[in-house]
């Protein structure tokens, strides 16, 4: 069979802050289609690799392809542009603009690529994807709501919507279900599994239940390094990832 | 945004521009030379507010954009033979190429920082207008005498009350619909993200450095335009409108008003410009009020004129 490029790969990946090397030359790589988890205890490199992946992060070394492209010095707007999509681990939403604003700024994104679609920009057409992105997460009947004002699990639900607006390729979803309770862990679940079918999905995810039911291949990080990928089965049972991780 | 508010958003500020116009009509000739300058101040104001109010950075510097406007235009006529409307435009280029250089050079900077620099630059460029006193005629100035304006064959004099008034109207009422239509545009709606959160506005895939730049850029334009126009209708040039004092001025008169909201600029120009007016003609120390007004807004009252009434009453106002 002939190698298919995949959409994302890292190549000896690092970063290093001053004396703690965060992320030690990490090759990872992610298939379209897939829905991975990335796992690891506190510190292990997670949130470090997906910064770097998504620009937020500038890498000691190593480099990053996003289809194929090389983008290890494009800028975290740019990486967004082309479809890197990060929602954040600690809610960061527009606090002051009503619910439906914060959309609509995700929403032109894609439709400003011109000069001249700052002057005539189908407004219409921005409302209509940004109600689109609202209804697919549940939040339609609070658009006029001040985002600051929403419960947390709403304002975690109102990221994905907004990475939903910018039409990802790859979302990254940090830590989704967080501070979220039983029932609405469940809903963002059925969320997630809805976008897999269409987006490409890297989730950061603590709590293995959630893990086992979303993930078609997990991978585990520890202290800056992979340690282990495969299903979420054999990473169950994988003896390293039991003693570095489960705590077993 | 509903369609039943853009239409009132819309009436309400061409409503204020039509109740400037019915104005000159009615005032004393002393009040109607004193709107005439307060419009002009007004959209220089107007101008400030795109920076502070819609994309939250602190300029202590915008003198040197409105002395640029002014001496692109006083220098142009004064020294080049110009007519009015190349010096007009000169001003205007003036405020821009000055508003690029400083957008420049503080590109990364935001708060304090970004404060800081536009001061020094501002400084920078005042002390440049004394140096070089032989061309610019220093903190004396010079007087453009005798400005004529034609239009469809009717020759006029600038200085003329009704002639100032209008065309300050027209310039404010230019800079005003400018600005209302910016901060409702997509443009204006990625500026208030970049003040409200940048990290998250450049994960939303917007070049916020770009975005700064252009804020920085508009906000010179209409300070130097409203430069320009003073130079045409007040007849003279000098270092005054160059020093820190006319970089204060624009802070406070958006300050009060409201920050962030659009007719604000024009109520805090109006405002504190009787309010210096009044106590200049009691006592000398009328600077004192403009420092004392300054405290008391940033400590008690940051939203400002417009930006209460829009938290209490009117929370479609833009």
């Amino acid at each position: 069979m002939a190698p298919v490029t995949p959409l994302l790969e890292t190549r000896g990946i690092s970063k290093r802050f001053g004396g703690l090397e965060a992320v030690g030359g990490v090759d990872f790589r992610l298939d379209r289609g897939e829905v991975r988890a990335l796992i690891g205890p506190n510190g292990a490199g997670k949130t470090t690799l997906v910064g770097l992946i998504s620009g937020r992060l500038r890498p000691t070394a190593g480099e990053v392809f996003f289809a194929g492209r090389n983008i290890t010095r494009l800028p975290a707007w740019e990486r967004a542009v082309l479809g890197i999509v990060y929602t954040f681990q600690v809610t960061s939403v527009y606090r002051r603009l009503s619910v439906h604003d914060n959309v609509v700024l995700a929403a032109q994104r894609p439709r400003l690529r011109a000069a001249v679609d700052w002057i005539a920009l189908d407004a219409e057409a921005v409302a209509a994807d940004a109600r689109t992105a609202l209804a697919r997460v549940g939040l339609a009947d609070l658009r006029d709501q001040r985002a600051g004002a929403l419960a947390y699990g709403h304002q975690r639900v109102l990221e994905v919507a907004m990475a939903l607006a910018l039409g990802p390729e790859l979302l990254i979803l940090d830590e989704p279900t967080q501070g979220l309770a039983g029932d609405e862990i469940e809903s963002l679940c059925r969320l997630i599994r809805d976008i897999a079918g269409t987006t490409t999905v890297l989730l950061i995810e603590h709590n293995m239940a959630v893990v086992l039911e979303l993930a078609g291949r997990v991978t585990v990080m520890d202290r800056g390094r992979i340690i282990a990928e495969g299903t979420p089965r054999e990473i169950e049972a994988h003896p390293e990832v039991q003693r570095a991780y489960l705590g077993r | 945004m509903r369609g039943g508010d853009r239409g009132r958003v819309l009436g309400l500020h061409l409503a204020v521009v039509g109740l400037l116009a019915g104005l000159q009509l009615l005032l004393p000739p002393f009040h109607h030379g004193m709107l005439a300058r307060i419009m002009i101040l007004a959209a220089y104001a107007v101008g400030y507010n795109v920076l502070l109010g819609y994309t939250g950075l602190m300029s202590l510097g915008h003198a040197m954009f409105f002395a640029a406007g002014m001496y692109g235009t006083g220098l142009t006529i004064h020294h080049l033979g110009f007519g009015i409307g190349a010096g007009f435009l000169a001003g205007a280029v003036a405020g821009l190429a000055a508003a690029g250089l400083v957008g420049l050079m503080t590109l990364r900077t935001t708060g304090p920082a970004f404060l800081i620099v536009t001061m020094m630059l501002a400084q920078a460029f005042y002390l440049a207008t004394l140096y070089w006193n032989d061309f610019t005629g220093g903190d004396q100035g010079f007087i453009l005498a005798g400005l004529q304006g034609e239009l469809a064959g009717v020759r006029f004099a600038l200085a003329d009350p009704a002639v100032k008034y209008n065309v300050a109207l027209g310039v404010f009422a230019a800079c005003l619909l400018a600005s209302l239509w910016i901060t409702r545009s997509p443009l204006g709606r990625v500026l208030v993200a970049v003040r409200e959160n940048e990290e998250r506005t450049r994960l939303l895939g917007y070049n916020t450095h770009r975005y700064r730049l252009i804020a920085v850029l508009l906000s010179g334009l209409v300070a130097g335009v409203a430069g320009a126009a003073y130079t045409l209708l007040f007849s003279y040039v000098g270092s005054t409108f160059a020093g820190i004092l006319y970089s204060i001025y624009p802070l406070l008169w958006t300050l009060l008003g409201g920050a962030g909201t659009v007719l604000g600029p024009l109520v805090g120009t109006l405002v504190m410009t009787y309010v210096v007016d009044i106590t200049s003609g009691f006592t000398t120390g009328y600077l004192l009020v403009v420092g004392v007004a300054l405290v008391v807004m940033i400590l008690w009252a940051p939203a400002g004129i417009v930006g209460g009434i829009r938290a209490r009453w009117a929370p479609w106002l833009p």
